[in-house]
C-alpha cells in the first residue's frame, strides 16, 4: 500500500464533498448537478478500491466497475429525462420545475 | 323398506338436480320425462312400503347435526300418517308433473320449473317423512323457498315476483314461532326426535305445554294460511295454476296441519291448545268462505275455499278428531287439485282469462272439462255421497261430540260455513259453465293455444278418488269398517278423544246434507235461468258490502296500515337519518378533517428537488459533525 | 496479471514506495484541483474538460492501486463515455453559451460550501482518530485473472441483472428520447433517440 488508507479515504472525502456542494449550489443548470454527481461516484469508486488494495480483496474493484456500469445506465437515462424536460420548458434550471408543491 | 324410503326422496332430489343443471341443454321431451317418471317412481316405491308395511319403523340414514349433546340425524319415520300422506302427495304429485307437461308447453323455462317442481316434492316428503323436528324444519323451509320461487316463476312482470316475496315473507313469520318452539323444546326435553317428544308431554306443567302448542300453531296458521296470516295465499294465485294446485291446494298449505296432528300428543293435552286451534280453524274457514263468495277471480275463489277448507281440517285438528282430519286431508287433495286443474284448462282454453264474469255457457264447450269439475265442486260443497261429504262431516261430528259452549259454537259456524261453501261452489259451477257463453271460443285452427288432451286426460283419475275417497272412512252405520279409522288408530293421538254416538252421527249426516243441498238450490236459483242476468250484473256492479268480502275483510290493507307503513318510515329514517347523516358523516367528516390536516404540512414543501438535497446534505452533515464531536470531547 | 511497478523490478523498493507516495499526491492535489475548477466553472463544456483531467488524475492512482482494471475502465467508460454523453446533450441542448446561462450567485454558494467544509472537517477527523486501528496484512497486488474469476463465479449473477439493466436503461432512454409529436419551437436537427447509443458496454 503506498499510502496510508487514512490519506485515500481523506481524499475521497474531499472529491466527494466538493460534488455535494456543488450539486447543492447548480440548481440553475441541471446538466451541471448530474456533472456533481458522478465526481460524487467518482469519490466513492475510489474508496471502494483503496479498500481492496488496503486489504488484498478483489471484490472492491469489482464493486467498482458494478458501480460504473449502473452508473453509465443512469446517466443515459438522466440525460433523457434532461432532454425530455427542455423539451417541455426550454430550460434546465431546477427551480423551474415545481409542480410537485404541495 | 330403507331402500323403498331412500328412493321416495331421492328420486326427485334427483330429478331436481338434473333439470337444475342440464335440463336446459336437453330437449324438452327429456326434461319433462325425467320431471314425471321420477315423481311416478317415487310413488311406486311408496306403493311398495305400503304392501311391506308391517308396523312404525324409525329408520337412520346418516348423522347430519351433531355438537355436543345435539343430535339430528337424516332420520325417517314410517308411520300410518305418513305413509298415508307420501302416498297421497306422490300421486297427485304424479298427475300434477304430468299436467304441467301440457299446461307449460309454450313456456321457455321449462327446466326450471320441473326442477323446482321436482324439489319441492322432495321437501315435501322430507318434511313428511322426518323423524326429528330439524329435519322436519328443513322439509318446511324447502318447500317455503319453492313456493317463493314457484309463486314468482314469471318473475319478469313485477306483481307476480311481489306476490312470491309476500308469501314468503308471511309464512316466515310462522316459521320464526315455530323454530323458537324448536328451540324451546331442545332446551326443555333436550331431544328433538319426535318418536321422543311425543311421549314427554307429561314432563312439563301445562302452561309451558301451551305455550309450545300456541308456538306450533303459529307456525302452521303461516305455512297452511290461516288467520292472521292468510293474506299470501289469494294473491299466490299468480303463479302457474299446476303451482297452485300442487303446493296451494294439495301439499304445502297442509304442512301445517301435519305439523299439528303430528305433534298432537304433545301439545294436545293442553284444553288451551286445542281451543286455540279451533277457533283458529273456524274463524278461518268462516272468514275465507265469506270472501270466496265475493271474488270474481276464478282461482281467487278456488283460493279462498282452500283457506275455508284448511280451516275445517285445523278445527278437527282441534277437536281432537285427527283421523277426520287426515281423512279431509286427503279427500281435499285430491278434490282440490282437481278443480284448480280444471280452472287451469278453462283459463287456457280461454286464452287466459281468468274472470268468471267473462265465462259462461262452457258446459257445451268444454264437457271434457265440465263433468270432472262438477265432481269436484260436489266434492268441495259436500254433496251426499261425495268423498268430501264424508270427510267434512266426519270433522263436523267430531266438533259437535266434544260438547261444550266453545265446541257447540264452532259446530253452528262450521255448518253455517258448510252452507256458504256450497253456495260459491255452485255459484262458480254456474257462473263459469252454465248460462250462455259471454264471448265466443277461441277456435282450435285460429292459431290460439289449443287445450292439450294430456291436461284433461289428469282429471279423470283425480274425479274417480274425489267421488270414491269417501270409501275410505265410512261411518259404522252403513256397514263397512272405517277403514282410515283403523289404519290410522295406532299413531299416537289418532285414537280420538271421543266417540261418535251412533244416532248422533245419523242426524249430523242429515243436518250436513241438508246444508249442501240447501246451498246448491241457493246457488241454482240465484245464477240459472231467468234471474242471471241480473244477478251478474249487481255483482259486477259491486257494492260496499262485496267489496268488503272481495278484499278479504280489507286485511291486507289493515296489515299495511299497522305494520307496513311504520316499518317502512323507520327505515326510511334509520337510512337516511342514521345510516346516511351520523355514520357516514361522521366518516366523511374524518377523511375531511383528516385531509384538512395532512393539507397543513403539505403547503410547506416547495416541491424543487434542491430543497430535498439540502435536506439530506444537511443530515449528513449533522451526523458526521456529532460523530466528530464524540471523537474531540 | 501482475504488473510489477518500474522500481521493483530493478530492486529499489524504498525508492519505489517513495515515488510512488509522491505521484499519488501529486495526482490527488490535481484531481482536487480539476473538481473545484469543474464545478466553479460557467461554461459547462469548460467544466466537463476539467472534470475528465481530475478522472485522468483518479485513474492513475487506481493504477497505483494495485487496480488497473478499474483504471482502464475508469479511463475508457467514465471519462471517455460518459462525459462525453454530457457533451452530447449540451450541444443538442445548445447549453454552451456561458452568456445566456448564469452559474450561481455567491450568496446559493454559501450554504453549500459551509455544508461541505464542515463534513469533510468532521469526516477528517473522524478518520484521523482511527489511525491506529486499522490493521492491514501486507500488501498484494492483485492479478486480474482472480479479479476475473471472482467477478464471474462469485459475482456471476449481479453481472447478469446489471446487463439486465443495461438493457432497461436502454429502451427506458430510447422511450424517453422518442419526439413522438413534432415539438414546438425546437430548432435541432432532431436524432430518433438521443441516450440509448453508446452505453450498451458491459463491463
Amino acid at each position: 500500500m503506498i499510502v496510508p488508507l487514512e490519506h485515500i479515504l481523506i481524499l475521497a472525502a474531499l472529491l466527494f464533498f466538493l460534488g455535494l456542494g456543488g450539486l447543492l449550489a447548480w440548481r440553475a443548470n441541471l446538466i451541471m448537478m448530474l456533472v456533481c454527481i458522478e465526481v460524487m461516484l467518482n469519490a466513492v469508486m475510489l474508496v471502494f478500491v483503496g479498500g481492496s488494495a488496503q486489504w488484498g480483496n478483489a471484490d472492491g474493484q469489482i464493486f467498482a466497475i458494478f458501480i460504473m456500469a449502473l452508473t453509465s445506465s443512469e446517466v443515459s437515462l438522466a440525460l433523457a429525462m434532461v432532454v425530455y424536460l427542455h423539451r417541455r420548458k426550454r430550460t434546465v434550471n431546477t427551480d423551474l420545475f415545481s409542480e410537485m408543491k404541495g | 323398506m330403507e331402500l323403498y324410503l331412500a328412493f321416495i326422496l331421492l328420486f326427485p332430489l334427483g330429478g331436481g338436480f338434473f333439470n337444475a343443471i342440464v335440463g336446459r341443454k336437453l330437449p324438452r321431451g327429456m326434461s319433462e320425462a325425467v320431471a314425471c317418471g321420477v315423481i311416478w317412481g317415487s310413488f311406486i316405491c311408496s306403493v311398495l312400503a305400503y304392501f311391506n308395511f308391517t308396523g312404525p319403523i324409525k329408520i337412520e340414514y346418516a348423522s347430519w347435526l351433531t355438537a355436543f349433546d345435539f343430535r339430528a340425524p337424516i332420520a325417517l319415520y314410517l308411520d300410518q300418517l305418513s305413509l298415508a300422506l307420501t302416498l297421497m302427495i306422490t300421486f297427485v304429485c304424479g298427475l300434477i308433473h304430468l299436467y304441467s307437461i301440457g299446461y307449460m308447453k309454450d313456456d321457455p323455462s321449462y327446466a326450471r320449473y320441473f326442477a323446482l317442481l321436482n324439489i319441492f316434492v322432495f321437501a315435501m316428503l322430507v318434511l313428511v317423512l322426518a323423524e326429528n323436528l330439524p329435519l322436519l324444519y328443513l322439509g318446511w323451509e324447502g318447500v317455503g323457498f319453492c313456493s317463493y320461487a314457484l309463486i314468482g316463476f314469471w318473475y319478469q312482470e313485477e306483481k307476480n315476483a311481489t306476490a312470491g316475496r309476500k308469501a314468503f315473507i308471511v309464512t316466515r313469520i310462522g316459521d320464526t314461532a315455530f323454530g323458537i318452539a324448536m328451540v324451546w323444546m331442545y332446551q326443555l326435553f333436550g331431544t328433538l326426535s319426535i318418536t321422543q317428544l311425543n311421549g314427554m308431554g307429561n314432563l312439563v306443567p301445562a302452561g309451558i305445554v301451551t305455550g309450545l302448542g300456541i308456538l306450533l300453531l303459529i307456525g302452521a296458521t303461516g305455512k297452511s294460511a290461516q288467520l292472521p296470516l292468510s293474506v299470501w295465499l289469494p294473491d299466490a294465485m299468480a303463479g302457474p295454476t299446476p303451482v297452485s294446485a300442487q303446493i296451494h291446494a294439495a301439499t304445502m298449505v297442509t304442512a301445517g296441519v301435519y305439523l299439528l296432528a303430528r305433534m298432537f300428543p304433545l301439545i294436545g293435552a293442553s284444553e288451551t291448545v286445542g281451543a286455540a286451534i279451533a277457533v283458529i280453524g273456524g274463524g278461518t274457514a268462516f272468514y275465507a268462505a265469506t270472501c270466496a263468495c265475493a271474488q270474481r277471480d276464478l282461482k281467487r275463489i278456488l283460493a279462498y275455499s282452500t283457506i275455508s277448507q284448511i280451516g275445517y281440517m285445523v278445527l278437527g285438528v282441534g277437536a281432537g278428531a285427527l283421523t277426520a282430519a287426515t281423512f279431509h286431508l286427503l279427500t281435499h287433495a285430491f278434490f282440490k287439485a282437481l278443480l284448480f286443474l280444471g280452472a287451469g284448462c278453462v283459463i287456457t282454453a280461454l286464452h287466459h282469462q281468468q274472470d268468471i264474469y267473462r265465462m259462461g255457457g262452457l258446459k257445451s264447450r268444454l264437457p271434457a272439462i265440465y263433468w270432472p269439475f262438477l265432481a269436484g265442486a260436489l266434492c268441495l260443497a259436500g254433496f251426499p255421497g261425495s268423498g268430501g261429504f264424508f270427510s267434512k262431516d266426519a270433522i263436523l261430528g267430531a266438533v259437535f261430540e266434544r260438547g261444550g259452549v266453545l265446541y257447540g259454537s264452532l259446530f253452528a259456524l262450521g255448518l253455517f260455513t258448510a252452507l256458504l261453501t256450497a253456495f260459491y261452489t255452485f255459484r262458480m259451477l254456474f257462473v263459469v259453465f252454465h248460462g250462455e257463453s259471454h264471448n265466443p271460443l277461441p277456435s282450435r285452427e285460429g292459431g290460439h293455444s289449443p287445450l292439450p288432451p294430456i291436461m284433461t286426460v289428469t282429471l279423470i283419475p283425480l274425479a274417480l278418488f274425489g267421488l270414491l275417497g269417501g270409501i275410505l272412512d265410512l261411518p259404522e252405520y252403513l256397514g263397512t269398517s272405517a277403514f282410515l279409522s283403523g289404519f290410522l288408530g295406532p299413531v299416537p293421538g289418532f285414537a280420538g278423544l271421543v266417540q261418535a254416538v251412533p244416532g248422533d252421527e245419523i242426524a249430523l249426516q242429515i243436518i250436513a246434507a241438508t246444508t249442501s243441498i240447501v246451498g246448491l238450490g241457493l246457488a241454482w236459483s240465484r245464477y240459472t235461468g231467468d234471474r242471471r242476468a241480473t244477478s251478474l250484473a249487481m255483482e259486477e256492479a259491486g257494492s260496499p258490502r262485496s267489496d268488503f268480502f272481495l278484499n278479504g275483510w280489507y286485511l291486507d290493507s289493515l296489515y299495511r296500515l299497522l305494520l307496513i307503513r311504520p316499518f317502512v318510515r323507520l327505515s326510511g329514517f334509520l337510512w337516511k337519518g342514521i345510516d346516511g347523516a351520523v355514520i357516514d358523516g361522521t366518516l366523511d367528516g374524518l377523511a375531511r378533517f383528516t385531509a384538512r390536516v395532512g393539507g397543513v404540512p403539505a403547503a410547506w414543501s416547495s416541491g424543487r428537488v434542491v430543497t430535498s438535497l439540502f435536506g439530506l446534505a444537511g443530515g449528513v452533515c449533522v451526523v458526521l459533525a456529532y460523530l466528530a464531536w464524540l471523537v474531540l470531547s | 496479471m501482475w504488473v510489477p511497478s518500474v522500481w521493483e523490478a530493478q530492486g529499489l523498493p524504498e525508492q519505489k514506495a517513495n515515488m510512488e507516495q509522491a505521484i499519488f499526491y501529486i495526482l490527488s492535489a490535481v484531481a482536487v484541483i480539476g473538481t473545484i475548477l469543474a464545478i466553479s466553472e460557467k461554461h459547462p463544456v469548460h467544466a466537463i474538460l476539467y472534470l475528465v483531467t481530475s478522472l485522468f488524475a483518479v485513474a492513475v492512482i487506481f493504477y497505483l492501486l494495485m487496480a488497473p482494471l478499474v483504471a482502464v475502465f475508469e479511463v475508457i467508460l467514465y471519462a471517455g463515455a460518459i462525459m462525453v454523453l454530457f457533451l452530447f446533450v449540451i450541444m443538442m441542448l445548445d447549453l454552451g453559451h456561458p452568456e445566456k446561462g448564469f452559474s450561481p450567485h455567491w450568496r446559493e454558494w454559501l450554504p453549500a460550501l459551509l455544508l461541505s467544509l464542515v463534513s469533510i472537517a468532521s469526516l477528517a477527523v473522524v478518520i484521523v482518530s482511527r489511525h491506529g486501528q486499522i490493521i492491514a496484512p501486507a500488501a498484494q497486488s492483485i492479478p486480474i485473472r482472480e479479479v476475473a474469476r471472482r467477478l464471474f463465479q462469485r459475482h456471476g449473477v449481479a453481472v447478469e441483472l446489471i446487463s439486465l439493466q443495461l438493457l432497461f436503461a436502454l429502451v427506458g432512454a430510447l422511450y424517453l428520447g422518442k419526439q413522438s409529436s413534432p415539438a414546438p419551437g425546437l430548432q435541432s436537427p432532431s436524432h430518433p433517440g438521443v441516450g440509448g447509443g453508446g452505453e450498451d458496454k458491459s463491463p
